[in-house]
């Protein structure tokens, strides 16, 4: 298996704050990692450091996407890279409708491997296609990015979204959180379809619950700004029965 | 200064783009209706003028409705004042005025608005909002609102703000693979759209095509 993400004694702060303090993880293509930890550990800091948030500063330590300096990059690079977040708390962006939103970021994504624009037709078959896997409604398309979504749907937006991209590295920031059972077995069915043996995934949770539908292949505990312990899916049931006291 | 009545039940609908300076007085008799739009977006004109626009209302009759909306998209060192003088003499009618200010580089922009709803003017309902984008640390935004109200049945409001791009809505479409240059021009482009959206199509000045293609042309 090819390794595609590898992280490298990471350090990074916030405001001079250190919050990751030497993370070491690998990723290879096809797995599913998911990494688990208290409140404040860094599990979000990981998220937006990976996807170059510039409210983060990154101190030590190199991350490398299919090799190449994931930190160099601007954020945009990343993107069109492959690398995607769902966003914990997705952004209301008033005014720019789903459609020149989605479509600007397909097409930028397309000019970056140097393939033509999709037609305007090519396009919204694509969003017609991937909207049936998420049970998103079609007056999506004009609506404004989030605005006035509730949370269930912003979270089916973000997969919405990760499926018109088809990153080789999803990122899941507490995609479980604020939705109801329904919603998250959509969602998660949505994850599940959308892996193939090329393309890896991080799932960030708090709880067990979304492994149930996701099922990871390797539980990491983040804890204090470091990966503390690493099991396979048993370890999350083990955390969600003791808690992550003995970590903190 | 160009003093116009519209008497009873009359309506003045009309664009104003790119004048290089606007002094209207209209006289407002009951009943009648004026919807007014300005558009400055010229950058190509001479820098050292200032754009100047004055729009003055008297609600003079019972039941008129005025609406003033306003654009103004400046670059370079341009300067736009425009001043809105309402005043409800009389009342049952209402007032909407939605002004707007996109400012780049080192440009300076001005708002003054006057809302004046007199003793008599009862059951008056006004609403005036000033919003104000600033792209760049160099330009300058002033704003005034004044209102003077003395009737107390009515309806009023009125809002000014003034900021900067949303930095987590440019994070989050960088993050979908959107350049940072074309991200902010879908803001800014967000951002005029609601003041655009107001004019109807039948009014829309072919020389306006250009700026609205461009919007398009980014967001289609």
């Amino acid at each position: 298996m090819a390794k595609l993400l590898e992280i490298i004694n990471l350090h990074a702060s916030i405001g001079g704050k250190e919050i990751l303090k030497g993370l070491n993880l690998v990723i290879n293509e096809g797995e599913t990692h998911a990494i688990m930890g208290p409140n404040g550990a860094g599990k979000s800091t990981l998220s937006a450091v990976l996807t170059g948030n510039p409210a983060y500063e990154v101190t030590a330590g190199e991350v490398r996407l299919r090799g190449e300096n994931l930190l160099a990059m601007e954020p945009e690079i990343r993107a069109r890279a492959g690398v995607f977040l769902s966003f914990q708390y997705p952004v209301e962006i008033p005014g720019v409708s789903m459609t020149n939103f989605m479509r600007t970021a397909i097409n930028e994504k397309r000019a970056y491997e140097g393939k033509e624009p999709l037609s305007a037709k090519e396009f919204l078959l694509l969003m017609r296609e991937k909207k049936k896997l998420l049970e998103l409604p079609d007056k999506l398309n004009n609506r404004s990015v989030n605005e006035g979504f509730s949370g269930g749907e912003k979270k089916k937006n973000e997969i919405f979204q990760m499926a018109m991209l088809e990153p080789c590295l999803a990122i899941l920031d507490e995609t479980d959180s604020g939705l109801d059972i329904d919603a998250l077995r959509i969602v998660a069915e949505g994850v599940n379809r959308l892996k193939t043996p090329q393309n890896a995934a991080i799932v960030i949770t708090h709880y067990q619950r979304l492994l149930d539908y996701i099922v990871p292949d390797f539980v990491h505990v983040l804890a204090d700004g470091r990966i503390v312990k690493t099991g396979d899916k048993s370890l999350a049931l083990e955390l969600e029965k003791h808690g992550y006291e003995r970590f903190a | 200064m160009d003093t116009s009545v519209l008497h009873k039940g009359e309506r003045l609908e009309k664009v104003f783009l790119n004048e290089p300076s606007l002094d209207l007085h209209l006289v407002q008799e009951a009943g009648s209706c004026v919807r007014i739009y300005v558009i400055n977006f010229d950058s190509s004109r001479s820098r050292d003028l200032e754009v100047f626009n004055r729009i003055a209302i008297d609600q003079a009759g019972e039941g008129c409705e005025t609406e003033i909306y306003a654009l103004a998209y400046l670059k370079g060192d341009e300067k736009v004042t425009t001043e809105t003088h309402v005043t409800h003499a009389v009342g049952g009618g209402s007032s909407n005025q939605l002004i707007k200010f996109v400012l780049d580089d080192k440009s300076q922009g001005r708002f003054l608005g006057e809302l004046k709803i007199a003793q008599d003017a009862q059951k008056t309902e006004a609403h005036q909002t000033n919003r104000n984008l600033l792209l760049s640390e160099d330009a300058e935004m002033r704003t005034q609102p004044q209102l003077e109200i003395y009737a107390d049945d009515v309806q009023a409001t009125h809002g000014a703000s003034t900021g900067q791009l949303d930095e987590a809505a440019l994070f989050y479409m960088q993050q979908r693979g959107i350049g940072k240059q074309k991200a902010r021009q879908l803001l800014v482009n967000a951002f005029m759209k609601e003041v655009l959206d107001k004019i109807p199509d039948s009014l829309i000045p072919d020389s306006l095509t250009p700026l609205l293609d461009s919007i398009d042309g980014v967001v289609q």
